[in-house]
């Protein structure tokens, strides 16, 4: 008869009453593992996606995010500037590109064009690319599509994409799936694309450098001879995607806080109601020659008994429910854009674990404190 | 050792002072000793005072060589669990728990190992006679039975001290005979007993019987003369 064995009768002995508080912290918890699990697989897809990343170096004008799409703001001249550089800072490949988003929230009805100029395939953006049908190179008039984009959009060979309503290109090629973001995309000769816009700039310049050379520092360089212009090496890129992420997951705790919050009521309701019909039990148990430590210990352990094991519950209901919506994103844009890592795992449990915490503190400090003599009804 | 020392308790009723027991001195002696007096004439009061349940306004208590009236609550638990047992009227078994886990109750506060503390859990339960009804739940039990298990957990640690507060009350007259034999035959050699009843007849198989009225010990007597 151990002190988890009394913590586990005291709670069976009101089954009902400890089942919905376990359901309530449960509940509360598989919330908070929900909304923390799109941070944690944003994060997860912009390693994967930044780690299959061709270029080491994306210049865009002064001012554009990571995550928007660049405007055509940079100038023809701008392209020979760089070139001008490229021996020098040991550049290997510019690849001047523009990006056209069309449609809205619904992945069937929207469309990410990237221009590619001539020489250039979608492997110098994703080295492992490959068709799947047809060919790689878009060019000098077609469009290579993303295995995910050609399945939801129902694009085979040969049927015809339309840019606007004078231009109109036939698909070239349909790449093999690769579970990230290219899945997604259609590539089209940048000319073709640039005369949609109705523009001869370029949206961002994709830099490929020698294997010797420092990316930052190149970045730093480019930035110092070209002025209005943002050099994004990928590690900047990342950096900068992760202050947004914990910005996200700020926002999201503070929602799931409020399931948290009511969890934790419960939590507090449970015990002290517990703690109120057992008050004769505490007596009998100080009669006898437990101390308050004794009790206190008891009540507080029931409450986090009852946080841990709906914590679990919560974890793994979280997991399943990730596991869920993977399968609807992963079905919709290629991406799986849930994960249950085991630090958010460890960070529910220990969230739902100080939720018991508190919630158990007072109920229990007031069943030590309850005189001998009035929990026997000895007064 | 018990041993009371003009022992008084006073309490505020709103803006009265009501008395429950005054000047109480009696140093007990080994054995049984029964404290008797209608409603009212303080023997709750007493005994919740011997035990440590509550501390006088005035005058001393000493259990087991402690100072009661000088300790904390947790220090008075402390003395309680190595020097006295209790029995009450209304059983008070912990009730999620067996008959053998209640009597092993106070040796899991004492520290006593799993092994030991069911071992000598079970010989308590077959000195009482309940050994066949060790895993009951105390719902599953007779009044007699529960009272018996609540003996059995008095004397897990072998108190110096009994108390028993009208152990019999909530008892038909066999069950009450048992019970009342039972505490009297762990009241030997040097334990004490103290037998708080308002049942003249039980209070008379004691060795001293002690009278209570209006909060004071008002006489002591023999059992041959009650």
């Amino acid at each position: 008869m151990e002190l988890v064995l009394l913590v586990w009768r005291n709670l069976t002995a009101r089954f009902t009453r400890s089942l919905f508080t376990w359901l309530g912290i449960a509940v509360a918890t598989a919330s908070m593992v929900l909304f923390l699990s799109f941070g944690e697989g944003l994060r997860q897809a912009l390693v994967s996606e930044m780690g299959n990343f061709g270029p080491q170096i994306r210049v865009v004008a002064e001012g554009t995010d990571v995550f928007s799409p660049p405007q055509p703001e940079l100038p023809p001249e701008m392209l020979d500037q760089i070139k001008a550089l490229a021996p020098e800072l040991g550049i290997r490949k510019i690849i001047p590109s523009v990006m056209l988003v069309r449609g809205g929230f619904d992945p069937t009805s929207s469309f990410i064009f990237h221009g590619l100029p001539e020489g250039a395939d979608p492997r110098d953006f994703y080295p492992p690319a490959k068709a799947a049908a047809g060919r790689l190179d878009p060019h000098p008039d077609g469009a290579v599509v993303g295995a995910k984009k050609a399945e939801l959009s129902r694009l085979t060979l040969g049927k015809p994409l339309r840019l606007s309503r004078e231009v109109t290109v036939p698909v070239v090629g349909i790449l093999e799936p690769a579970s990230g973001l290219v899945d997604s995309l259609i590539f089209v000769p940048l000319k073709t694309l640039q005369q949609v816009l109705g523009t001869k700039n370029y949206g961002v310049f994709m830099i490929l450098l020698d294997p010797d050379a420092k990316v930052e520092e190149v970045a730093r360089k480019l930035e110092a001879a070209i002025p209005g212009i943002d050099a994004q090496s990928t590690n900047e890129a990342l950096k900068f995607a992760e202050r947004s992420l914990r910005i996200g997951d700020l926002i999201r705790f503070g929602i799931s806080l409020v399931a948290l919050v009511v969890g934790g009521l419960l939590v507090a309701n449970t015990v002290m109601m517990s703690v109120y019909e057992r008050t004769r039990e505490f007596g009998v148990m100080r009669a006898i020659g437990a101390r308050r430590r004794f009790i206190f210990g008891l009540v507080l352990s029931e409450a986090l008994f009852l946080a841990l094991a709906g914590g679990l519950a919560g974890v793994l209901a979280g997991v399943l429910g990730s596991a869920a919506i993977n399968a609807y994103t992963q079905e919709a844009v290629g991406l799986a854009l849930s994960a249950v890592t085991p630090r958010l795992a460890l960070f529910s449990m220990a969230v739902a674990l100080v939720l018991g915490l508190v919630a158990g503190l007072l109920p229990a400090r007031g069943a030590s404190r309850i005189p001998v003599t009035e929990a026997l009804g000895r007064v | 050792m018990l041993r009371a020392e003009n022992l008084t308790k006073r309490y505020r009723q709103g803006s009265v002072t009501v008395t429950a027991l005054e000047g109480f001195s009696y140093d007990f002696p080994p054995g049984p000793t029964a404290v008797v007096g209608p409603s009212g004439s303080g023997k709750t009061t007493l005994l919740n005072l011997l035990a440590g349940f509550d501390l006088p306004t005035e005058g001393e208590v000493e259990l087991g060589g402690a100072r009661l009236d000088r300790l904390g609550e947790d220090e008075r638990a402390g003395v309680r669990l190595e020097q006295a047992g209790f029995v009450f009227q209304s059983w008070n078994l912990l009730p999620t728990l067996t008959a053998l886990e209640n009597v092993a109750f106070p040796l899991l506060l004492a520290g006593v190992k799993a092994n030991e503390r069911r071992e000598r859990a079970l010989a308590l339960l077959e000195q009482v006679g309940l050994a066949g009804r060790a895993h009951h739940r105390p719902n599953q039990l007779s009044g007699g039975e529960q009272q018996r298990v609540a003996i059995a957990r008095a004397l897990a640690l072998e108190p110096a001290v009994l108390f028993a507060d009208e152990p019999t009350g909530n008892l038909d007259s066999a069950a009450g005979h048992k019970v009342l034999d039972l505490l009297l035959e762990h009241a030997t050699g040097e334990r004490r007993l103290v037998l708080v009843t308002h049942d003249l007849e039980i209070a008379a198989r004691a060795e001293r019987v002690l009278h209570l009225r209006d909060g004071r010990l008002i006489k002591i007597e023999e059992p041959a003369a009650v």
